[in-house]
């Protein structure tokens, strides 16, 4: 990085963190701390939700998706719209009415307290491991590429985040939203627009598009019910659903955002300002990854985008081995070059019998590319067991760090931190207001002083702020992180969420029968997901299902007393 | 189901409606996605 970078990337990040604590000075008590006084008008609901939702790793792993597996990740996030309609019209109101501070609150008022705090350690759990890993994931990446200290990286990376999250709260988290949302937008809308400038002359946005679809990149729907794919439309909008439903409706680092709305009305509108923008922005952000893919089919692209890994393997003793597959992927890439051209000329002159020559060569090359890759990623294994063989996550940095002018290769560092920060603050901010208002101030300190809670609040952001790095340090590789995140959720959200759809719908059902069948519903989740039963979205909607089917035979044999027992 | 009209934007006339316009435009992007899978491929 240069100066310029360096200087873009100093500013960015400190005005934002000033602008925070500026902006939230004088936070009085709980209320103000935690829920903002609820006094926020909607597009900073909306803006608050998306930027909690969108961390680093949606701006390292999903344009590297994009670049090797197309656009299809874009349908998980088909159920998202569909959740914030169900939301607005179900928990919102319930919970403004209620005037709670966390999610988990509702459930002593439904239930008893042994479903509460259950819920909210599942939550706490969750998020806390979460989190750390949401620390870990960006900070790995931009310390192998700019050869950053990993553990200083880390500490970077959670510990700006507490100076305004300790000091300012909610407040500060929501305003320093806004202003990462206009950073990433801005920084992403700018790398999309130079990819597509740097493609040879002739080759425009359409010409890309068809490059891209011939290689089989645009495959933004699959029609076909297949519970063992990843990513189709039913898993989408049935998975996504529950995933999205349990997400916003259960997660305090969302639920959280939304209570800070100073109206039922306000806190529907920004959910529904999100469910409006979030499939178009996730489409873009992979749109880039795809263009970059389409960028590197006119240049040469490196056989693995970890360079570090490359390099190490140069020095040993699988170095021949290396240069073989290296000779095999030169080769390739000018046959792939060949058939982009020879595909752009097909295009210009609409030759159909041309377009579909050039389209099979180019789809032959890439299948053959991904074998060399595949070859190289073993050698590295061979190399290096501990290496991160995960390339998905290196492809987008390593292209702006390579290709993109100096200054703008500053401000997309400073988007990474600026995402990662945006999420982080939520999530000490939930973990914060859940450990005080739920597990201290129900269980350990019922008769403190708002000050006291005030005080408590601030001690358990640091407190978590300093447990989410510690996790950060010790985390491994666990492939894509953004799936990492992903499965890592849907352990727990489905039976989560469980709880929350017994406790609005199925008023016959009491606290004991929940109690046993959220635990007995999460170790079923665990196990299927050890035993690689499904793919992972489904587990959300599993352990819904698991835990309304089981609470209810609970309650109609061992249970049967009264449903408030 | 959606009891009252405070808060929404003066151009729409109610809740549902705004509802029925998050899950329409879904549904539009599905099918506008789709049909350029087909179209690029």
């Amino acid at each position: 990085m240069s100066i310029i970078d360096w200087s873009v990337l100093v500013l960015t990040l400190t005005g934002i963190v000033v602008y925070g604590i500026v902006r939230s000075r004088g936070s009085r008590s709980m209320d103000d701390y935690l829920l903002a006084g609820q006094s926020l008008p909607w597009y900073h609901v909306g803006l608050s939700v998306m930027a909690t939702q969108a961390s680093a790793i949606t701006f390292l792993s999903a344009p590297g998706q994009g670049f090797t597996d197309g656009m299809r990740f874009v349908q998980f996030y088909f159920g998202l719209p569909l959740a914030m309609v169900v939301l607005s019209i179900t928990f919102v109101p319930i919970f403004h009415r209620l005037k709670i501070f966390t999610a988990y609150e509702f459930l002593e008022d439904r239930f008893d307290t042994r479903v509460r705090t259950l819920t909210a350690g599942l939550f706490l759990l969750q998020r806390g491991l979460s989190t750390g890993l949401s620390i870990y994931a960006p900070a790995i990446i931009l310390s192998t590429i700019l050869g950053w200290n990993i553990y200083w990286t880390n500490l970077l990376m959670g510990g700006i985040v507490l100076i305004y999250t300790v000091t300012g709260g909610t407040k500060a988290i929501s305003y320093t939203h806004l202003q990462q949302m206009a950073v990433v937008t801005f920084a992403m809308g700018l790398a999309g627009y130079l990819t597509v400038k740097m493609l040879p002359e002739g080759v425009g946005f359409v010409d890309a598009l068809h490059v891209a679809g011939e290689a089989g990149r645009m495959n933004l729907i699959d029609l076909k019910f297949d519970p063992d794919s990843r990513y189709n439309l039913w898993s989408g909008l049935i998975g996504g659903f529950f995933l999205q439903l349990s997400y916003f409706g259960t997660d305090q680092s969302q639920v959280g955002r939304y209570l800070t709305g100073q109206s039922i009305g306000q806190s529907r509108l920004g959910l529904l300002m999100n469910g409006l923008l979030k499939v178009p922005m996730q489409f873009l952000i992979l749109l880039v990854g795809v263009l970059v893919f389409v960028f590197y089919q006119f240049n040469p692209a490196p056989t693995f985008f970890n360079k570090q890994e490359t390099e190490s393997l140069k020095n040993s003793r699988y170095a021949s081995q290396y240069q073989v597959a290296e000779i095999k992927h030169q080769n390739l890439t000018a046959q792939r070059q060949k058939a982009v051209l020879a595909m752009q000329a097909a295009l210009q002159t609409d030759d159909e019998a041309g377009q579909t020559t050039a389209g099979t060569i180019l789809r032959e090359t890439d299948e053959a590319l991904k074998g060399v890759k595949t070859d190289v990623t073993k050698l590295i294994q061979l190399n290096n067991p501990v290496a991160d063989t995960n390339d998905v996550n290196y492809i987008f940095l390593r292209f702006v760090l390579d290709y993109l002018p100096h200054g703008l290769i500053g401000l997309l560092i400073a988007v990474i931190f600026s995402a990662s920060m945006g999420s982080i603050a939520s999530a000490y901010n939930s973990l914060a207001s859940t450990t005080v208002v739920d597990v201290y101030k129900r269980l350990i300190n019922k008769a403190g002083s708002d000050a006291d809670y005030l005080n408590a609040s601030r001690w358990a952001t640091i407190g978590w702020g300093i447990f989410c790095i510690a996790v950060a340090q010790f985390a491994n590789q666990l492939g894509s992180m953004i799936e990492a995140v992903n499965i890592l959720g849907s352990l727990f959200y489905g039976v989560i969420l469980g709880v929350f759809v017994v406790a609005f719908y199925v008023k016959s059902i009491g606290g004991q029968a929940t109690f046993w069948a959220a635990i007995i519903s999460e170790v079923l989740v665990v196990i299927s997901w050890m035993l690689n039963l499904t793919a992972f979205l489904w587990l959300n909607a599993i352990g819904c299902l698991l835990v309304v089917s089981i609470a209810w035979m609970l309650q109609r044999t061992l249970f049967r007393t009264s449903p408030n027992e | 189901m959606t009891e009252n009209n405070t808060g929404l934007p003066s151009f729409i006339r109610s809740w549902n409606q705004l509802y029925a316009i998050v899950m329409g435009s879904l549904a539009v992007e599905i099918c506008l996605f789709y049909l350029l899978m087909r179209w690029l491929s």
